[in-house]
């Protein structure tokens, strides 16, 4: 279970916390990641797992103002990609625009296309929708959800809705529902409401303190997987909110991340605090039948869901993507800068 | 002799035939030689003796086919053949003479026997007609007198008839005086035709009498039937006799045994006094040495007469056994059940067995009267069900004790009593498990050395039903567990931080007692539990062999050892969460880029370890203490403190604001040259393995939240102080002092990280700050207490 030498690894220059596969890329697999420093220049790194799958190359190296707490690459065009940064005090949004590289690596300046900067608050996160090509985004701050209109060849971002959840309420977080073009699932600090972005009124929610990460699965309907601080992940089924399908028990400090496979729909990827990363495989029957006794078995279960742990990581991991195109390939990046790519292909066999 | 033999035999048969070829009509039906010997010669030789024999032919064939010599030789045997045949026809000739003159005279004998017969045979014709002549003369001579004395006759006859009708009431009546009723009943039925026939014109008031009289005693023999002091002899006689008169002997019946139905309710309803009796007599005459107390002797009493009258009818009425056998059977089932409602009270299983006792008892009177009943057959089924449910019943009690047990206090503690200790509860539901299953056993052996034949049959199931009583039990007992730690968590997670504090302890402290109450049962209690049933409930079989014995302590004890373990994760995530929600208030809350110049300690810290405090106080009762933790509390002594040792702490200041001063690159070095401090290690069952889990884990929440945050100079120095006010009561309460070390420094290093202008407050400052907080505890302590 230990090790997992098999990965292979990319130094950035400094501390990160963010980095997003670029799915439109369909010649490469590709991420793009984004450091966070309060006092250097940071940069955007975009790195290509060289052919062979043996090295990670470093394809484009770009200057960004300010540090980036959360990136997300465009799913429709490989060039463009969104960021939150801060500057100490105040936070900013952007889409960014990668310039024609032509062969050359010296730091050309991104292209900024436009900013989202109708927020007041600290940004959360930037939502892309995540099945394909849709003019919308999604930003969220602590107490806003907004709905832009994006069209980026005039360079414009026009805020089209936005509906307020209150100060009580502090927005951490969401994932766009990748089968609703119009569900999104917003987390709070006591609950995970759904949101439907026509109305923007809520349609559901599933009370559960303490989530950090949500994330649609991509195969599956309804089915949403949570990480938490203290409790690990949970599986959850909208149409019963009540209680978690199955849960599993996490990392040994906080979750921090998790990510559904887009290919295996059971294959769940999980990074935490603990400087691991850890494989699961949620239960099968994972859509009805098991809620009550998952809740008293799911620990004990006889198929032990933990498929592997990567422990090859000197800091907390915080950033977390699986490969679209290869989906048997993920990437990690822990707090210290080291990009981590690893494959599941010898537990795929297993399922 | 074979040689000669053959044609001998050849000759016989040829006479044989050409005799029968003689005599008989049709020349044709000719016997066909039968040896196949004979076949070849046949075509020619036989030939012979057919009637279509052609001489010539023959001759010609003969010398067609033979030479000289053959025909000479053929000649010389026709020649003799024909000598021969010669000789058998006179043989013939003479035997058959012989016969018929003797045949002649056998004749001529008989004919002269015959001739004197016919002579005497007229003489008896003669006689005999007139003998017949003469015994004509006789009847006609008596015939007259004849009739007339059989005309007196039929008339005396009809008389005496007459007589006895008119004689009849007279007679009942006598005979009811003397009881005398199969007389009355014979000579009413004797009298009956005449009453039928002739009852409304000539003997009207004889037959109205009569049958006044035969009311009565219909009446009489009703009463007879039902009064119980006659004899069963009696009874039954009266019965038959009522049947005889064509009485509803049937409604008779169905209303006796409506009447003993009604008697076996009454019986139901003493059953029912004594196994309260004998929970009263359990107090006041436990040390009475007579096993049947007064109200068993009532109850065996109207039992016994149960059975006699079960045996009178079933001499009175042959025909109704089935039904007897429904009424005892719906004794003995009306009796289990009242076991089975009886069972589900608290008892222990001496009263039990006196209720068994009894029952069996019971059963064993009926059965002498009515065997068919198959009653111990059928009351040996209703015991297995009684036991089973009195086995079910004694683990359910024993699992509400044991929960009881734990949440009675942990109820009190809701209340609001405040001195309650979870070393009380923990003590409470250890004595509660071991000593509940020990009585549980010590009962069940009670009842498997019981001789009462009823349950030594019952022995085996007894033996398995226990086994997987225990085997049930335990796993009804995590399961409860698991719920006694399910059904809190949910509210107490939805309460606020303040208000959730009290529900939450208590709650917290009960998950500790499940894990260790979990380590116990699995460490303590499965192995005496285990001992003992193979030391007394060993064998059983009726499950069968492949199945294996139905408790598996092997099961028990896994599942208990990953209870525990999740009960001991459960309390530490609990435990971890509430000092995580105390510190993202903290780290929310302030605006950390505006922050103040530090001027005192944070509270937070205070609220921190008082929660560790809490939490120590918690594991103290509960768990044991680890080694490590005892020799270090020996050589430091008790007034150790942070005072004692200033400069030593100088040092450490020092050397923290130093690396806090240093770039990222440095850190990154010293990491690559510090050994990778194992930060998350497996949680033991231990006092310090506990608290310092706890503690390792919220640090690290501690780090992940600064983090987060981006500070300005004050914010950061803010947290210096803090983190460097823990450091010392931190090191006191956890075993691993250098992870502790190591994420404290963490702690800052993240923090300086995540510092716009990291500088340091000065060692002096740092100081004065820490002694001025310490000051102020000191002066809050005295106060308080």
């Amino acid at each position: 279970m230990q090790g997992g030498s098999s990965g292979i690894g990319y130094g950035l220059k400094y501390q990160a916390r963010c980095i997003s596969d670029v799915k439109a890329d369909t010649d490469h697999t590709s991420f793009i990641t984004g450091t966070l420093s309060l006092k250097e220049e940071n940069e955007v790194h975009l790195i290509r797992v060289s052919s062979g799958g043996t090295e990670l190359i470093c394809e484009g190296l770009f200057s960004h103002p300010n540090e980036i707490w959360d990136l997300a690459s465009c799913p429709f065009d490989q060039r463009i990609f969104s960021t939150v940064y801060s500057s100490g005090e105040s936070y900013g949004a952007a889409i960014w625009q990668i310039p024609e590289l032509y062969g050359e690596l010296n730091s050309p300046q991104l292209e900024r296309i436009t900013s989202l900067d109708a927020h007041v608050g600290k940004i959360k996160c930037i939502l892309w929708w995540p099945s394909g090509r849709h003019d919308k985004l999604i930003s969220i701050d602590e107490e806003t959800l907004f709905l832009w209109s994006l069209d980026c060849s005039k360079k414009t971002a026009q805020v089209q809705s936005k509906e307020s959840v209150g100060m009580l309420h502090n927005l951490s977080g969401g994932a766009w529902d990748p089968h609703d073009v119009n569900a999104v699932a917003a987390t709070y600090e006591s609950a995970i409401q759904v949101w439907d972005l026509r109305t923007m009124k809520k349609t559901n929610s599933i009370e559960r303190g303490h989530v950090r990460n949500i994330d649609y699965n991509p195969k599956k309907k309804h089915i949403l997987v949570t990480a938490e601080d203290e409790s690990g992940i949970s599986i959850w089924d909208l149409r019963k909110p009540k209680v978690p399908i199955q849960e599993l028990p996490g990392h040994t400090h906080w979750t921090w991340a998790v990510k559904c496979n887009p290919e295996y729909d059971r294959l769940i990827l999980s990074a935490g605090t603990d400087s691991n990363v850890n494989l699961w495989l949620a239960s099968s029957s994972s859509s009805d039948d098991i809620t009550s006794e998952s809740l008293v078995d799911s620990p004990t279960q006889r198929l032990n869901p933990l498929l592997n742990s990567y422990s090859d990581y000197e800091d907390s991991v915080y950033g977390l993507a699986w490969s679209v195109r290869e989906p048997w390939i993920f990437a990690s990046l822990s707090y210290d800068g080291r990009v981590v790519v690893e494959t599941v292909k010898p537990f795929l066999s297993r399922k | 002799m074979g040689v000669d033999d053959l044609p001998m035999d050849d000759k016989a048969k040829r006479m044989r035939d050409l005799l029968s070829s003689f005599y008989s009509p049709d020349p044709s039906i000719s016997p066909s030689p039968d040896s196949p010997s004979a076949r070849p010669q046949q075509i020619t030789l036989d030939d012979i003796n057919s009637t279509s024999f052609d001489p010539d032919h023959y001759m010609n064939f003969l010398v067609e086919k033979s030479n000289l010599e053959g025909l000479l030789q053929r000649h010389v045997e026709m020649a003799a053949e024909i000598k021969n045949l010669d000789t058998d026809l006179q043989m013939l000739v003479y035997e058959n003479y012989n016969k018929f003159i003797s045949a002649t005279d056998t004749i001529k004998r008989m004919k002269t026997n015959i001739v004197g017969m016919e002579s005497n045979m007229e003489g008896l014709l003669e006689k005999i007609m007139s003998v017949q002549s003469r015994s004509d003369g006789v009847n006609t001579l008596l015939f007259e007198k004849r009739e007339h004395i059989e005309k007196l006759h039929r008339t005396y006859n009809l008389l005496r008839k007459v007589q006895f009708i008119f004689d009849l009431p007279v007679r009942l009546g006598k005979c009811i005086k003397s009881e005398a009723y199969a007389d009355a009943v014979r000579f009413y039925i004797g009298a009956m035709p005449i009453f039928k026939a002739y009852g409304d014109s000539s003997f009207q008031d004889c037959k109205q009498a009569s049958e006044e009289a035969m009311a009565i005693i219909i009446k009489n023999l009703q009463g007879k039937l039902f009064s119980d002091s006659e004899s069963i002899q009696a009874r039954a006689e009266a019965a038959v006799l009522l049947k005889q008169l064509d009485f509803p002997v049937e409604s008779l019946k169905a209303r006796l045994l409506e009447k003993l139905a009604q008697s076996l309710a009454d019986l139901q309803l003493k059953t029912k006094e004594l196994s309260n009796a004998s929970v009263d007599s359990k107090d006041s005459s436990k040390e009475e040495s007579i096993p049947c107390s007064a109200p068993a002797a009532a109850h065996e009493a109207s039992v016994r007469e149960f059975a006699e009258a079960l045996r009178a009818y079933c001499v009175i009425f042959p025909d109704s056994e089935n039904q007897l056998v429904k009424l005892a059977q719906d004794l003995v089932t009306k009796h289990f059940e009242t076991t089975g409602e009886y069972v589900k009270e608290r008892i222990c299983s001496a009263e039990l067995l006196r209720v068994l006792r009894v029952i069996w008892k019971d059963v064993l009177l009926m059965d002498e009267v009515l065997h068919e009943a198959a009653l111990p057959d059928y009351s040996l089924e209703a015991a297995k069900v009684a036991v089973k449910q009195y086995v079910a019943s004694r683990f359910s009690h024993l699992l509400h004790d044991i929960s009881d047990a734990l949440t009675k206090v942990h109820g009190r503690q809701k209340d609001g009593g405040k001195e309650y200790s979870l070393q009380v509860v923990l003590e409470t539901s250890k004595k509660a498990v071991l000593q509940g299953s020990m009585d549980v056993l010590l009962d069940f052996r009670q009842i498997l050395e019981d001789n009462l034949e009823l349950l030594v049959n019952l022995k085996d199931l007894i033996i398995d039903l226990v086994q997987e009583g225990f085997q049930d039990f335990f796993r009804a007992l995590d399961d409860h567990f698991l719920l006694l730690s399910g059904r809190n968590i949910s509210p107490s997670q939805d309460q606020g931080l303040t208000e959730g504090t009290q529900g939450d302890k208590a709650f917290a402290g009960l998950v500790l007692v499940l894990a260790q109450l979990s380590v116990f049962i699995e460490q303590t209690a499965i192995p005496r539990i285990t001992e003992e049933i193979a030391a007394s409930f060993s064998g059983g079989g009726v499950r069968g062999y492949e199945n294996g014995p139905a408790f598996v302590p092997g099961e028990i004890c896994r599942i208990f050892r990953s209870a525990g373990e999740k009960f001991l994760n459960l309390y530490i995530k609990m435990r971890t969460q509430r000092i995580s929600l105390l510190l993202k208030k903290r780290f929310t809350t302030p605006n950390w880029i505006k922050h103040k110049e530090p001027r005192e300690v944070h509270m937070f810290v205070d609220l921190f370890l008082q929660e560790l405090g809490a939490i120590g106080h918690e594991v103290k009762q509960i768990l044991p203490q680890g080694l490590r933790r005892h020799r270090r509390n020996d050589s430091n002594g008790s007034t150790a403190s942070s005072r004692s040792n200033p400069l030593r702490e100088e040092k450490l200041t020092q050397s923290n604001t130093q690396r806090a001063r240093s770039q990222l690159l440095e850190t990154h070095l010293a990491k690559l040259f510090k050994q990778k401090v194992e930060i998350f290690t497996k949680v033991e069952y231990t006092q310090e393995s506990v608290v310092s889990t706890i503690v390792k884990l919220s640090l690290k929440s501690l780090q992940e939240f600064v983090r987060l945050q981006t500070f300005n100079r004050s914010g950061f120095q803010q947290i210096q102080l803090d983190i460097q006010f823990l450091r010392t009561p931190l090191k006191e309460t956890v075993e691993d002092e250098a992870a502790v070390d190591f994420l404290l420094d963490e702690v800052i290093v993240g923090a300086s990280e995540r510092c716009l202008d990291p500088i340091p407050l000065e060692p002096p400052i740092l100081d004065k700050l820490i002694q001025a907080k310490l000051a102020k505890t000191r002066d809050q302590i005295p106060s308080a207490s």
